[in-house]
């Protein structure tokens, strides 16, 4: 009996005299040089950033954390660039400035912004779409930063979730795609005078790209909210803006059930995801692409973009690391897979 | 340097402790009067422990705490006082049963209870049943259950007790609770008022926890009256009103609250005559909640489920040796939420249980249930159990069982993502359990098996939305030890209370360990008294934990394992036969560890508590 009590007793104390292994939580040594390769952001939590070299030999991932041994906040919404610097978006209020190619913070952009989703440039202006309260459908705004100060100098009032933003000739775009609602507007901003346009597209519009043509190529999801009664489905489309004076030159709209939601574009082609089938839209299609261009094999696609022959998509995983998917978009083979962080979306070039 | 002191500590007590022979023979296990019978008859199988008001006076803070240092369980906690969420033997928060006086108090909304929207209290003990219960607890006892019982005395008394404490971060906690009683008659009456600004540091950083402010208030009536010498009725009252504000993380910052208002009757008649008791059960639950994003804002989305429950329970002693039990239980359920509609579900259950006790060394259970659910079938449960004993202070148990967790309401009409296709949980267990119980010692090791399939899991689908599906298998199997050692000599009292567990618990087809399951979990107590004085040590380790399911390690995969210890001392002012003054004072975390318990959200610094506790 006294055997096994002794051997209890030893037990306990071995597993309270265990000594942590401390190594794995230090930062890993930063390469230092994230010029010439892909970034990939993780939503997280936590959130994090991750880099492949143009020539897939070099891969790191949490590079922010490595560089400047603390974290980002959650979520990740987005990244911008602008000369030599990055600009990382977190929806829970704070912009984090840094080099964009060594990653080294430079400063943070945290006071008048509250819910905020996406930046764009002008000058040493920046703008950046905000759903304020994402409860209230009143308070959305896009919010103008002042790029030497680092402060929001002002706001400018618009409709219900305002997603992403886009700078063309003195002009802010940007595609309400509604926050927790559904909205159908774009939102054209002056950056002159602060003077307010709209134009009413299908409903969730998201991705903006401008065209070979100059045209405003916007993809809008549809509406598909199954769980109303009665439900609202809407459809999606694939809407081309002429600049000029706004009006809508072609309506590409999807067959009921179609809900596309990511897009990226190169020179002439718009390329999107359909139920893990690649399409190719040119600039001058009246009619959307009835047979894929090739299939892919993801769980679950959340960001994805285009660059030469590559294109590059998101396979997210909110549990686990994701992974960036590489195919060859002439031959549809997959060229390359890296592991990424945890809820990775949007895929940038630096 | 710590943990040279606690090995030193341990070694000293364990060798006291050891060189004493035995001198006495108090009685160390008490017999236990438990309103849930089902826990003393049907359970004789299964490890079964028991927190006394012993143990509950000293804890004076949540629930959560209560657990973490005194069981086996693992708690996941978002920051102090925030949600708490259980693992239990490796499995989740919703495969925990909680259980109050006899009663399933689970959310239908999320399948859990929260562990710190709990007050102990006003409750008279808490019972820790490890292992598959959904035969007597329904849906959701797959890991353990979690008992809360109000003990109702008869007998001519009246006793009253004001406990308050005052500790770090300006917490207060209020309590009073007021005993009467006659042959027959018996009313309890509890108060409790918990109030904390929760603005602990954050440990290695410059930051506090600045949206950690909580304030609950809890209501406790527990009424008994014996209407005939066969007949007892009793009511069962719980209010609960609560608000706190949602810590932020290391990282990002928090504006949220969170109300919650829960209310629990229950009214009980039991008529017993020689070889039969009958019970009849009526209880009307209700819980609501708002959640407010942005806690100055007037937004908000709310959830709320009112619950009618009929119950009967039949006992019949056929023989001596054997007992049959009928249980039929009828549940109703309504809910309404901002982002779930109005969702209603009715449950019929049947459950028969056999216990047959051939002799005074073999008890036997035979359990049988059927569910019948409006919006799924459920599966037919059963459990086996059996215990033996081999000698007078060595006792074998061995358990098998069906259990199972039904889809709930988020999961089935959640908007958007919720599925109504789910079907639930379902999961077999063994357990093998060896109990050592000799005069001054006990030692309960058991090892486990449980497998579950149809596991429910959120995942993102391909039209954008979170939706669940029954995809996940998993596996666990391990091993739990618990330690007792008390020593008397002379007016020297010596208590070592300890847990170990060893849990593996697998994502059946990746083999990975799952998330926020560690591997070694251990907590140990030592209590000394002297005459008035009484000092304690109280000690947890957890192991380290996987964040992702990748199984990977480093800060954004796993957090580090982490030992944390508490210390208290208490001093009988004065003791007289109807009045008693103790002053109490404990520090937590003793040693400012650095931990988490979740990820980025930090967990308090060394911290002080004073209590005054008068009884009169």
């Amino acid at each position: 009996m006294k055997k096994i009590i002794y051997s209890i007793v030893t037990l306990s104390l071995l597993v309270f005299s265990c000594t942590n292994d401390d190594d794995t939580f230090m930062s890993a040594e930063p390469l230092g040089a994230y010029e010439n390769g892909i970034l990939v952001i993780g939503e997280g939590g936590p959130s994090s950033v991750s880099y492949v070299s143009n020539d897939f030999a070099t891969t790191e991932n949490q590079v922010y954390f490595n560089v400047n041994d603390e974290n980002l906040g959650v979520y990740l919404q987005s990244l911008g660039f602008n000369d030599d610097k990055a600009y990382i978006v977190v929806d829970a209020g704070t912009i984090t400035v840094v080099n964009r190619y060594t990653f080294e913070k430079l400063g943070t952009i945290s006071t008048g912004l509250m819910t905020p989703r996406f930046i764009a440039f002008n000058g040493d202006t920046a703008y950046v779409s905000d759903w304020a309260d994402p409860f209230d459908s009143t308070d959305d705004y896009v919010a103008v930063v002042d790029l030497n100060s680092n402060t929001v100098t002002s706001t400018i009032a618009v409709t219900e979730g305002p997603e992403q933003v886009l700078v063309n000739a003195n002009k802010l775009y940007v595609s309400h795609k509604g926050g927790y609602n559904v909205n159908n507007v774009i939102s054209v901003i002056n950056t002159s005078d602060s003077t307010l346009e709209t134009i009413t597209v299908n409903d969730v519009p998201d991705e903006m790209f401008i065209d070979n043509q100059g045209h405003l190529l916007v993809l809008n999801a549809g509406a598909n909210q199954s769980w109303l009664s009665p439900p609202v489905e809407t459809e999606a489309s694939i809407t081309r803006i002429n600049l000029s004076d706004n009006s809508i030159i072609t309506n590409l709209e999807f067959p009921a059930g179609q809900h596309p939601s990511l897009m990226t574009y190169q020179n002439g082609m718009a390329y999107y995801i359909l139920n893990n089938q690649v399409f190719g839209l040119e600039d001058a299609a009246t009619v959307l692409p009835t047979t894929p261009m090739f299939s892919i094999l993801t769980g679950y696609s959340y960001g994805l973009s285009v660059r030469e022959n590559q294109l590059f998509v998101s396979d997210a995983s909110f549990t686990g690391n994701s992974t960036l998917l590489v195919y060859d978009l002439t031959t549809g083979a997959e060229t390359g897979a890296f592991t990424t962080g945890v809820g990775a979306s949007k895929i940038y070039f630096n | 340097m710590k943990k040279t002191i606690i090995l030193l500590l341990t070694i000293c007590f364990s060798v006291v402790a050891f060189a004493q022979t035995p001198k006495d023979s108090v009685q160390y296990l008490d017999q236990v009067v438990l309103n849930d019978v089902k826990l003393n008859q049907n359970a004789a199988g299964f490890k079964v422990v028991v927190l006394k008001d012993s143990v509950l006076d000293k804890n004076t803070s949540t629930f959560t705490d209560l657990l973490r240092f005194n069981s086996n369980i693992y708690f996941k906690e978002n920051g102090y006082g925030m949600v708490s969420s259980p693992s239990f033997r490796g499995t989740n928060a919703a495969q925990t049963a909680v259980i109050w006086n006899g009663i399933s108090i689970n959310s239908i909304l999320n399948g859990q209870t929260d562990f710190n929207l709990i007050n102990t209290n006003n409750i008279n003990q808490v019972v820790i049943r490890n292992g598959g219960g959904s035969v007597q607890y329904g849906s959701g006892a797959i890991g353990g259950s979690i008992h809360l019982d109000n003990t109702l005395n008869f007998g001519s008394h009246f006793t009253n007790a004001i406990k308050l404490n005052y500790g770090s971060f300006d917490t207060k906690n209020l309590s009073f609770v007021s005993d009467y009683g006659n042959d027959n008659l018996a009313v309890n009456i509890g108060v409790n008022y918990i109030d904390s600004d929760n603005d602990y540091k954050f440990l290695g950083t410059d930051q506090v926890n600045t949206n950690g402010a909580f304030d609950n208030l809890s209501l406790n009536l527990n009424f008994g009256y014996f209407i005939s010498q066969k007949d007892v009725l009793k009511l069962y009252h719980q209010s609960f009103l609560g608000e706190r504000a949602f810590s932020g993380t290391t990282v990002t910052p928090s504006n949220s609250k969170y109300v919650d208002q829960n209310f629990r009757t229950m009214l009980e008649w039991s008529r017993s005559s020689g070889s039969y008791k009958s019970i009849v059960k009526v209880a009307h639950l209700e819980e609501n909640f708002e959640y407010y994003q942005n806690k100055n804002s007037e937004f908000f989305t709310f959830g709320k489920v009112s619950t009618l429950l009929l119950k009967h329970d039949f006992n019949y002693k056929l023989s001596k040796t054997l007992t049959l039990k009928s249980i039929l239980d009828y549940n109703n359920y309504k809910g309404e939420g901002s982002s779930f509609g109005t969702p209603k579900r009715s449950v019929f259950s049947a459950t028969g249980l056999m216990q047959y006790d051939p002799s005074t060394k073999l008890s036997l259970g035979f359990n049988l249930r059927q569910d019948v659910t409006t919006d799924f079938k459920s599966p037919l449960l059963f459990s086996i159990d059996g215990a033996y004993n081999i000698t007078d202070f060595y006792k074998i148990k061995l358990n098998g069982s069906k259990n199972f967790r039904a889809p709930t309401f988020n999961d089935l009409f959640w908007q958007p993502g919720g599925n109504l296709d789910l079907i639930p949980e379902s999961s077999y267990q063994l357990d093998l359990g060896h109990v050592v119980n000799y005069k001054w010692f006990q030692l309960q090791l058991n090892t486990f098996y449980i497998s579950t399939k149809d596991q429910i899991q959120w995942t993102p689908n391909s039209s954008g939305f979170w939706g669940p599906e029954n995809v996940a298998k998993t596996h666990s199997y391990g091993l739990e030890a618990g330690l007792n050692v008390t020593k008397y000599f002379n007016k020297h009292q010596l208590k070592f209370t300890s847990n170990y567990s060893y849990t593996v618990s697998e994502n059946a087809e990746t083999n990975k360990q799952l998330i926020y399951v560690p591997f070694h979990k251990a907590n140990a107590s030592i209590a000394y008294s002297f005459s008035k004085f009484l000092m304690y040590y109280q000690h947890l380790f957890a192991g380290s934990v996987f964040t992702t399911k990748d199984n990977l390690k480093g800060p954004f995969y796993s957090l580090k394992a982490y030992d944390v210890a508490n210390l208290g001392f208490n001093y009988k002012v004065f003791k007289t036969t109807e009045k008693q003054l103790d002053l109490g004072i404990k520090v937590n975390n003793v040693f400012n560890e650095i931990y988490q318990n979740v990820a980025f959200r930090p967990m308090p610094n060394r911290n002080f508590n004073i209590q005054l506790h008068y009884k009169f």
